[in-house]
C-alpha cells in the first residue's frame, strides 16, 4: 500500500497543479485544457487513442529488444580485444552523437514511413548505453582475478563463457535500464518525422486541428505506456541480477 | 627454479621503483616484505604473465590474493575445479573426490556443494587455498592473501598453509612480518630502490626492526 501511494503521489501531485494553474489562470483550454477535460477525451476516444498506443508500445518493445540484443553482441564481439574496442568506439559514439533528428529523414527515406524506420530509430537509441555499459562489463574484472585465471591456464573461450561474460551481464542490466527509458524517444520522433500511426502522430494530427485536449491524452497515455515499459524491464533486470545462478 | 634479471618495476608516469634481480630454488619459501607501491604485486604480475626477464623451470603457477576469485553463483567444489573447467577437462570421480578431501583438509568438506556467496571471507580464503593445492603447482605467488580477515582466521590460515603448502616453492607478499612468522622463516625486503635479504624473519621481532627493514636501513 505504502508503495503504491509513493508511485501515485507524484503523479496525484503534478495533477493537482496543472489543475489549479488552469483554475488560478483561467488558462483557454486550446493552450491548456483541464486535467478533467482531458480526462474526457481519453474516455471518449479510448479506442483511437488506444490503437495508436498500441503502434508505439510495439516500436518501443522491439526496439528495445532489437537495440538490446544488437548492443550486447556488438560487446561480446568486440569486448574481448582492447585493440577491437578502442578501434570501434569511435564509430559507436558517433551513433550516439548523431541527434536521432538528423537521422530521421535518411531513415524515412531508406526504410519508408511504416514500422521499419521506428524500429530502426529505436534500436539506434538504445543501442549505445548496452553496449557502453557491457563493455564496461568486461573491462570491470579486478586484475588479481585476471592473474588468478591466467594461472589456471584457461581456454579462451571457456573463460569467456564462464566468467567474462557472467560477471559483465550485471553491466548489460544496468544499459539496458537506462535504455528503457529513452527508448521512447526513438519511436515518438520517428512517429513525428513520418508515419500513419502511434502516439507521436495522433499528437501531431491532433495539433494541426487545434485538439490540445487530444493531444494532451496522447501525451498522457505516452508517459503511463513509457512508465510501464520502464517499470517492467526494470523489474525484469533486478530479477536476472539478484540471481546470478541464472546467467552462469 | 625462478630467476629475474634486471626487471625493472617502474610504473609509466610514477616515482622509479627498483630494478632487481634474484634468484629462488626450488623448494624455498620467502615471505617478501615492503611498504605499499614498492612494486611487490607489479613483480607476481611479472612472474604470471612471463616477462621477458624472468626465467621459470615450470609454467604451473598458482596464485592467490586478497580478492580469492571465487564466482559466488557456482558452489563451492565448482570454484575448486574452476581450472579444470577451464581448460576444458571433463571430471572423473576421482576428481570430484579429490576436491571434496581438499575441501576437508581446509575444514570445508561439508560446505562442499553450498553456494559460494553464502560463505564468510574466511570460508572464501580456503576454498581459494584448495584451489590453489588441486593445481598440483610448483610455484605458489600468495599477494596479501590473509588481508581482510581476523587475526584468528589469519593465524588459521598460516597454519594449513604450513601444513599443505610444505615442499612448494612458495613466495608470500605481505607488508605484515605476522602473517609469515607463523609459518616461514625467511624474508626479503623490497624497498623503492632494491630488494635485500635474505633475513630471519624472526629479526623483525619489533616494529622498529621492521620499520627498519622497510625503509632498507636494517
Amino acid at each position: 500500500m505504502n508503495r503504491l501511494l509513493q508511485a501515485t503521489f507524484p503523479f496525484i501531485g503534478l495533477i493537482s497543479l496543472w489543475w489549479l494553474i488552469v483554475f488560478i489562470f483561467d488558462v483557454p483550454h486550446f493552450i491548456l485544457p483541464s486535467p478533467e477535460r482531458v480526462g474526457w477525451v481519453l474516455v471518449e476516444r479510448f479506442p483511437l487513442i488506444a490503437s495508436h498506443a498500441i503502434t508505439t508500445a510495439l516500436e518501443i518493445i522491439c526496439g528495445l529488444i532489437l537495440g538490446a540484443s544488437l548492443g550486447f553482441g556488438v560487446a561480446c564481439l568486440i569486448g574481448d580485444s582492447k585493440n577491437l574496442t578502442q578501434l570501434t568506439m569511435p564509430a559507436l559514439v558517433i551513433s550516439q552523437a548523431l541527434p536521432v533528428f538528423a537521422i530521421a529523414p535518411i531513415l524515412m527515406l531508406w526504410l519508408g514511413y511504416g514500422f521499419a524506420s521506428k524500429l530502426a530509430m529505436t534500436t539506434l537509441i538504445v543501442f549505445f548505453p548496452v553496449t557502453a555499459s557491457t563493455l564496461a562489463g568486461f573491462r570491470a574484472i579486478p586484475k588479481s582475478w585476471e592473474l588468478t585465471f591466467q594461472t589456471l591456464r584457461p581456454k579462451r573461450a571457456q573463460l569467456f563463457w564462464l566468467i567474462r561474460l557472467p560477471l559483465a551481464i550485471p553491466y548489460a542490466l544496468s544499459g539496458v535500464k537506462v535504455a528503457a527509458s529513452v527508448a521512447p524517444i526513438g519511436a515518438v520522433v520517428g512517429e513525428w518525422v513520418g508515419s500513419s500511426s502511434g502516439l507521436g502522430y495522433l499528437m501531431l494530427h491532433a495539433n494541426g486541428r487545434g485538439q490540445t485536449d487530444l493531444m494532451f491524452a496522447a501525451l498522457l497515455v505516452l508517459c503511463v505506456e513509457a512508465l510501464v515499459i520502464w517499470s517492467l524491464v526494470n523489474r525484469l533486470a533486478n530479477r536476472f541480477d539478484q540471481n546470478p545462478q541464472v546467467i552462469s | 627454479m625462478l630467476t629475474i634479471s634486471n626487471l625493472n618495476l617502474s610504473y609509466p608516469g610514477y616515482d622509479p621503483l627498483a630494478t632487481l634481480s634474484w634468484q629462488i630454488n626450488a623448494g624455498d619459501q620467502i615471505a617478501l616484505l615492503g611498504r605499499s607501491g614498492t612494486g611487490k604485486s607489479t613483480l607476481l604480475a611479472a612472474i604470471i604473465e612471463g616477462a621477458p626477464e624472468v626465467t621459470k623451470q615450470s609454467e604451473r603457477i598458482a596464485y592467490l590474493s586478497q580478492q580469492p576469485a571465487l564466482l559466488p553463483w557456482v558452489t563451492v567444489i565448482d570454484n575448486v575445479l574452476l581450472g579444470f573447467k577451464l581448460r576444458g577437462t571433463k571430471h572423473s570421480s576421482d576428481l570430484t573426490q579429490r576436491a571434496v578431501d581438499l575441501l576437508d583438509q581446509v575444514d570445508l568438506g561439508a560446505l562442499a556443494y553450498r553456494k559460494t556467496s553464502l560463505l564468510s571471507g574466511g570460508q572464501k580464503a580456503r576454498v581459494a587455498l584448495a584451489r590453489v593445492l588441486i593445481e598440483e603447482s610448483d610455484l605458489v605467488l600468495l599477494d596479501e592473501p590473509f588481508s581482510g580477515l581476523d587475526r584468528s582466521t589469519r593465524i588459521q590460515m598460516a597454519g594449513l598453509c604450513q601444513q599443505l603448502l610444505a615442499g612448494k616453492t612458495v613466495i608470500l607478499v605481505t607488508h605484515d612480518p605476522r602473517d609469515a612468522q607463523d609459518w616461514l622463516d625467511t624474508a626479503m625486503v623490497l624497498t623503492k630502490d632494491t630488494i635485500k635479504g635474505p633475513y630471519r624473519l624472526n629479526e623483525f621481532g619489533s616494529d622498529r626492526a621492521l620499520i627498519q627493514a622497510l625503509d632498507g636501513d636494517l
